[in-house]
């Protein structure tokens, strides 16, 4: 079938195309050169109307167990918010947390066509992804999460050669069917379980002694020499505390010039200046970042409200857990691999600390240059919903939108905040790098986030509109894959996306000695921990998409 | 006028949510829009007229008969009126009410006046596990009213109780008055083992002794207490065995704890 979409205007940043009128060709899921004498089955005429490719979420926290502790630990977010089943789609509840198939829903109506998940803990991937795969319609991915792990830490403080480490990560790569590596609190998790409140970043583990840079160091190594096109995703140190700010520019500078993405980093961009001892780093995080190309960043906006914390960083979740509200949290160490802390909160606006932290996340979106390497997260559920992302759109193009927020947050706040004298307003055409073309090119996916022939057809269209938040959160129509999947804001076809992994060689030796390991320590064996490709496809409702590593030597 | 009565037609293949079936929902409405109302049943959503048959008209009082030990959520969230139910019932009668009374002629389900904030449950029969408790996941029970059951109630009840009252005739399961908060059970019948798990506040009146007691609980010897012969008077107008319990001397045997938690509440085992 052949569908022709006419007369919408584009924003392809990928290729340039900044608002030109275009028409776009669909066939067979892919998107096409126009055809010489085939019949057109479908048009669309989408006059005044804009048209991007689907939106992609690089950090948002939608399967594994963190996810499904903080359901169980909020029902009350579930019976508050239930999703009745209709002819088309399932039954399913809660808002700041929902359910698997409300995730797919919400996130397909607003145009989103692949999220990724960044908390894979290899011990529990096969649950992440069994719960990702019940997610319809949108693609999705994980990164994996490592350094904290027992092995790894073995390997590091017995110093074996970068080599046998690389293959380590791959293995682990392949065997927990992950796109990227992620780290969270280098060190620090495991640092918790030896009753350590706090691990700086040059300060040798306990046990292990192993430092947070050298981990860092070694999996961003890993991952450049296995030419894996996502770099080294990660959570720093000292998640949330005032002053750790020079930290996190220690990290960018302590990189050595390797690739890195610094995820929700607006929780690292911390002073500890004035009365109450908390100001804003931004200022000097942006311009660390523009300074240094090989590093980008997703903010991890916090918006005003119920949300809950989740993350593998149980040192710090465990900081805060006094801060709970309601009063209610769990914690789980997971079979010396990682943790897992949550955590539910309430940010207000009338709250100084949470009105800064509001502030200190726009300023970063505004203040760093290049939209290509920044990216617009909530680091669902932790800053706020997924859901609110039409919301903080229309506070990055709208100043006198911002400033209207601006002045009802607490004014000590507004007033350590420099938010109101930026100008800039967020472009269309950046709003499409940022939740588009920038997540595909970090993520390697080389067939979404553009227009291109070839491209899959992940299309998001909108309504032309003064107020972005209404434009952001109903787009006319959706199609993944080349099927329409949403039209007016609403499902009307449930399809099923791709799961995207990465492959990189490795030599299996290294499967010898993990093996005596896993008879040794961990409860389940080798050959379980590995997931197959047959149980990704499930009954034919998933797929696999592996992309290739990138060229060696190129860029 | 004669009391609004719901006749199951046949047994429902599954749990029925009965939830808006109470007076104040049905005040204003003529038979065919009662008749018109849409329960859940499994998956399904099923018009009020197409399982139950409909007669009387007073909504004030309600009457459920029939197989009805496929409803759920009897009398949910009431605050007026008077529902009876002639049978057992399912889970959640009485969830989150706040008025009115509710007397059940058989079993109820567990979950029975879970958050329940004021007015009475009545069973005459067996009450269920999580009597009086908060529902899962939640942090507080029963924050008032009264529950009196005439037979046994199951484990849990009073779960995380808060406030109100908790009359039991005969035996409690296990784990009677975990997690309490503050509030009164009282129980004429045998205890299961460890009453008071986890308790904060609150009291449990006793009148047999536990089978086990929890090593957190401190012995506070006997005492003479003088709110004792008030308490049980306060319960003489009350349809219930303990309305006729012999003149007491009010002297019990005092156990403090729960110590591994707040440690506050008290198990008072009445001594004849
Ligand atoms: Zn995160």
């Amino acid at each position: 079938m052949l569908i022709k979409l006419t007369g919408g205007t584009v924003y392809d940043p990928m290729h340039g195309i900044n608002g030109e009128v275009r028409d776009i060709y669909i066939q067979d899921g892919r998107i096409t050169d126009p055809p010489n004498d085939m019949p057109i089955h479908q048009v669309y005429s989408l006059n005044n109307k804009i048209v991007m490719a689907g939106a992609i979420d690089i950090h948002s926290h939608i399967g594994g167990g963190n996810v499904n502790i903080a359901r169980t630990l909020l029902p009350e977010d579930h019976w508050a918010n239930p999703l009745p089943h209709t002819e088309l789609l399932r039954a399913g509840s809660g808002h700041i947390i929902p359910s698997t198939f409300a995730t797919g829903y919400r996130y397909a109506e607003m145009g989103y066509t692949a999220v990724f998940e960044p908390a894979v803990l290899p011990m529990n991937a096969r649950q992440a992804h069994m719960e990702m795969g019940d997610i319809p319609l949108i693609d999705k991915g994980g990164y994996a999460l490592l350094g904290n792990d027992d092995y790894g830490l073995r390997m590091l403080a017995a110093n074996k050669d970068q080599k046998a480490f690389n293959d380590y990560v791959a293995w682990i790569l392949r065997a927990s069917q992950c796109l990227g590596i992620k780290v969270v609190n280098p060190g620090g998790i495991n640092a918790f379980k030896f009753n350590q409140r706090r691990l700086h970043l040059d300060e040798p583990g306990p046990y292990y002694g192993v430092t947070p840079r050298q981990i860092l160091l070694r999996l961003a190594r890993a991952l450049h020499e296995l030419d894996v096109p996502h770099p080294l995703h990660v959570h720093g140190c000292n998640l949330g505390v005032p002053g750790n700010l020079e930290t996190t520019l220690s990290t960018i500078e302590g990189i050595a010039g390797l690739p890195m993405h610094l995820a929700h980093i607006q929780f690292h961009s911390y002073g500890a200046e004035g009365d109450r001892k908390f100001s804003s780093g931004a200022a000097q995080i942006a311009e660390a970042v523009n300074r240094n190309p090989n590093i980008t960043v997703d903010v991890g906006q916090i918006l005003f409200g119920q949300t809950v914390t989740v993350s593998s960083d149980s040192m710090q979740q465990y900081a805060n857990h006094l801060h709970a509200y309601p009063k209610k949290w769990a914690f789980v160490d997971i079979e010396c691999d990682a943790g897992c802390g949550i955590v539910p909160f309430k940010y207000l606006d009338k709250n100084f600390v949470n009105a800064l932290q509001w502030t200190i996340g726009l300023e970063i979106f505004l203040l760093v240059d290049d939209p290509w390497r920044v990216f617009l997260t909530t680091d669902h559920p932790n800053g706020a919903p997924f859901v609110s992302y039409p919301h903080l759109i229309r506070l990055l193009m709208d100043r006198s939108f911002r400033n209207d927020m601006l002045a009802t947050i607490h004014p000590d706040a507004a007033r350590a905040s420099t938010l109101g004298a930026i100008t800039r307003e967020y472009s269309l055409y950046e709003i499409a790098v940022m939740t588009r073309a920038g997540a595909a090119k970090l993520l390697g996916l080389s067939d979404r986030g553009h227009l291109g022939i070839g491209a899959a057809a992940d299309i998001t269209v909108y309504t032309k509109q003064e107020d972005k938040e209404k434009m952001f959160s109903k787009p006319d129509y959706v199609f993944k894959d080349g099927e329409l999947i949403v039209r007016n804001g609403e499902i009307i076809k449930v399809t099923w996306g791709t799961t995207h992994v990465v492959r990189p060689e490795f030599d299996n030796s290294i499967e010898k000695e993990l093996s005596n390991y896993f008879d040794r320590y961990l409860p389940m064996k080798l050959g379980n921990f590995k997931i197959h490709d047959e149980e990704m496809i499930y009954f034919g409702q998933g797929h696999i998409q592996v992309h290739p590593c990138r060229e060696r030597n190129s860029s | 006028m004669s009391a609004l009565t719901l006749i199951l037609k046949k047994t429902p293949t599954q749990q029925v949510d009965v939830s808006p079936l109470i007076p104040e929902n049905l005040t204003d409405l003529s038979k065919p829009e009662i008749g018109a109302i849409i329960l859940v049943t499994g998956n399904q959503h099923v018009r009020t007229d197409t399982i139950f048959t409909i007669s009387g008209d007073d909504p004030e009082r309600l009457i459920f008969t029939g197989e009805t030990t496929k409803l759920d959520y009897i009398g949910k969230n009431c605050s007026i009126g008077q529902i009876n139910v002639q049978g057992s019932c399912g889970a959640y009668t009485g969830m989150g009410m706040k008025g009115g009374q509710i007397n059940i002629y058989g079993n109820t389900g567990a979950f029975t006046a879970c958050e329940m904030r004021g007015g009475l449950v009545r069973i005459e029969g067996d009450g269920g596990d999580f009597l009086g408790a908060a529902r899962p996941g939640n942090q507080i029970g029963m924050m008032g009213g009264m529950v009196i059951v005439t037979g046994n109630a199951g484990a849990r009840v009073g779960d995380q109780m808060r406030r109100g009252t908790l009359l039991i005739e005969g035996n409690a399961g296990n784990y009677a008055g975990s997690r309490m908060l503050a509030g009164t059970i009282a129980i004429l019948g045998k205890t299961g083992n460890y009453p008071g798990y986890g308790m904060k506040r609150g009291t449990l009146l006793l009148w047999h002794s536990p089978n086990k007691l929890g090593a957190t609980f401190n012995d506070c010897g006997c005492h003479t207490l003088g709110f004792l012969p008030l308490l049980l008077e306060s319960y003489r107008s009350l349809e219930t065995r303990f309305a006729f319990l012999p003149k007491t001397t009010g002297r019990a045997r005092r156990f403090c704890g729960d110590m591994a938690s707040l440690g506050r509440g008290e198990i008072l085992i009445l001594v004849p």
